[in-house]
């Protein structure tokens, strides 16, 4: 059975402890959230889901899940143009469906720069780029940190509804981001993770936020967990 | 005061790159130095030269009495036949041949002695002449019957220009193997983490290999269409040059490659491969005959696989032999750029295991 989960891990850097124990099991359809603070560990624990870093203890199942990444700083050749780097990486993987680049290309707003030098895009172009290598041989699972970076409000709607379309296509996508209010449209399952452990982890009106906004619940759940020493 | 904060701020790098800074500052200096020093001599006084019987009538004792005689200006080496002592001399393992007539013992007697020199050994042909003067001079001092030392220059002849092209090919090679494909492969640092994802570290270093190995045909090809157009007779397309100069690529690049990827693609590991440029440079006998070289300094170039190298191109392109005649080396040459690929095949597990 098709499984991405982190069972029981523990990720250290000499002495500082990234994630502490962390166990989480990603859905292999919807859209789901990983919220928590800078430098709590989300990036860590994608990079361990995505197989680049090993755990210091624990395990990892990627067991029949293909994944795609978007990375925090968006990963190309910068001296290839985005036709070129978009034809690099789907020979690397032998994927060859045009008309799903073509739709890429289209939704992500990339027509206008496929022939520029992906070294010069504006930053919003670059992770527009990174989101569509990351979505080109249409994985299982995308898992992308900080999605919206550097995206302005409408391109930035623009991902939303392109993400949220994928995930209802019978894919998962997990974003990683320290600000919920773009996403709380659009989300099915929320992850908080703070200090290098999930504090909560629960599905779309699974707990009713007491505060008046989803932010201020989210902000009151981390300062009431306080500091666990890392 | 801007001057001053900028000041400061080159001391806060200086402290962060303090390892490069003392690479560059101190031991390529010390390197450089040390490597002039032990060049000692630029005349050459214990040059190796072989030693051998014009025939059977010569006895031990006279080829004892001539090494003695020569051991003033050479480091004679005796050694049974002219066969095999040309052969040394082929392969540079010595820088003349001493042949020894029979009859030294004989006062007033005519003898001949042949010094046979390498005609493509351009920096010891010209001064073989003096070579041969001093000999004469010394042996008929030092011997009854009077000499005379006939100096026969074996192979094609060449000047200093055509001498010079093989090293140049060379040089070149090992220029782009040591710093262009180390500064390419930093360049994929950027996309490191996308190449791991969707293929892997040991796919993106084969392809750049492979790629660039390719391309170093290129330059053998720029070198072999120049030489023709200034009429030189010398082919740098010869299978065995070919081969001696692709596997020296292999070999250096993918030594550099693994320690790119041992320092993590930063640029410490291109300081480190500077200085391994500087090692091949020094201690290849890339320019220098090796034989002009100290006694310590000849054993250190011995071992490096690029002196090997040096001589098999220069072979080939000077002196038009065949592979045939170098199948061991050829052989050793391709052992070793084994060695180097499973050294950076190790360099690319110690990077998966260590993240």
């Amino acid at each position: 059975m098709p499984r991405l989960a982190l069972d029981g891990v523990t990720k250290r850097y000499g002495d500082v402890v990234a994630l502490e124990d962390v166990s989480i099991e990603v859905a292999t359809s919807g859209f789901q959230c990983l919220l928590g603070p800078n430098g709590t560990g989300k990036t860590t624990l994608l990079r361990l889901l995505l197989g680049l870093e090993r755990p210091t203890a624990g395990a990892i199942d990627r067991e029949g899940v293909t994944v795609g990444s978007g990375f925090q700083r968006p990963c190309f050749y910068p001296s290839l143009s985005v036709r070129e780097n978009l034809d690099v990486f789907a020979h690397v993987r032998d994927v060859d469906d045009g008309d799903w680049r073509e739709r890429l290309v289209e939704r992500l707003h990339l027509r206008p720069v496929l022939d520029r030098r992906a070294g010069d895009l504006s930053g919003g172009f670059a992770r527009k780029l990174d989101l569509a290598l990351a979505l080109q041989h249409r994985p299982d699972v995308a898992l992308l940190d900080e999605p919206l970076g550097a995206l302005d409000d409408v391109a930035s709607e623009r991902v939303l509804a392109f993400l949220r379309d994928y995930a209802d296509g019978g894919n998962a996508v997990l974003v990683s981001t320290h600000r919920i209010a773009s996403f709380e449209p659009h989300f099915d399952r929320l992850v908080v993770l703070h200090d290098g452990s999930v504090i909560y982890d629960g599905e779309r009106g699974d707990r009713e936020p007491a505060a008046a906004s989803i932010q201020e619940w989210y902000v009151d759940l981390v300062l009431d967990s306080g500091e666990s020493p890392r | 005061m801007s001057l001053r904060s900028l000041l400061r701020k080159e001391a806060y790098w200086s402290r962060r790159n303090a390892l490069g800074l003392l690479l560059v500052l101190c031991l390529l200096p010390g390197l450089f130095a040390g490597s002039s020093l032990l060049f000692q001599d630029v005349i050459p006084r214990d040059t190796p030269v072989a030693v051998v019987p014009q025939d059977e009538t010569v006895t031990e004792e006279e080829l004892l009495s001539v090494q003695f005689g020569l051991a003033f200006f050479a480091d004679p080496v005796a050694v049974d036949s002219r066969e095999t002592a040309l052969g040394q001399l082929e392969r540079e393992a010595v820088y003349a041949v001493v042949e020894v007539p029979h009859g030294l013992d004989q006062a007033g007697r005519d003898v001949t002695f042949r010094l046979y020199v390498d005609g493509s050994m351009v920096p010891f042909k010209e001064p073989s002449q003096t070579i041969a003067v001093i000999m004469a001079d010394q042996l008929d001092a030092r011997l009854d019957a009077d000499v005379d030392v006939e100096r026969v220059i074996v192979g094609n002849s060449h000047d200093l220009s055509g001498y010079l092209v093989p090293i140049a090919l060379l040089g070149v090679v090992v220029l782009f193997a040591l710093t262009y494909v180390p500064y390419n492969l930093s360049r994929e640092r950027r996309v490191l983490d996308r190449v791991r994802l969707e293929s892997s570290l040991e796919a993106l270093v084969g392809a750049k290999l492979l790629f660039f190995t390719a391309l170093v045909l290129v330059p053998i090809g720029v070198f072999h269409a120049a030489i023709s157009l200034l009429g030189y007779d010398i082919s740098a397309v010869a299978p065995g040059t070919v081969l001696a100069v692709l596997l020296t690529f292999v070999t250096l690049a993918a030594l550099g490659m693994a320690i790119m990827v041992l320092t993590r693609f930063g640029s410490l590991g291109r300081f480190l491969n500077v200085l391994v440029l500087v090692v091949v440079v020094a201690f290849s006998g890339l320019a220098y005959p090796v034989g002009y070289f100290s006694a310590l300094r000849r054993t250190i170039v011995r071992a490096m696989p690029t002196h090997y190298a040096t001589i098999l191109v220069r072979s080939s392109m000077l002196r038009e032999l065949p592979m045939g005649a170098f199948a061991d080396w050829f052989a050793g040459l391709g052992l070793v750029a084994l060695g180097a690929l499973v050294i950076l095949k190790l360099s690319v597990v110690y990077h998966r295991r260590s993240t």
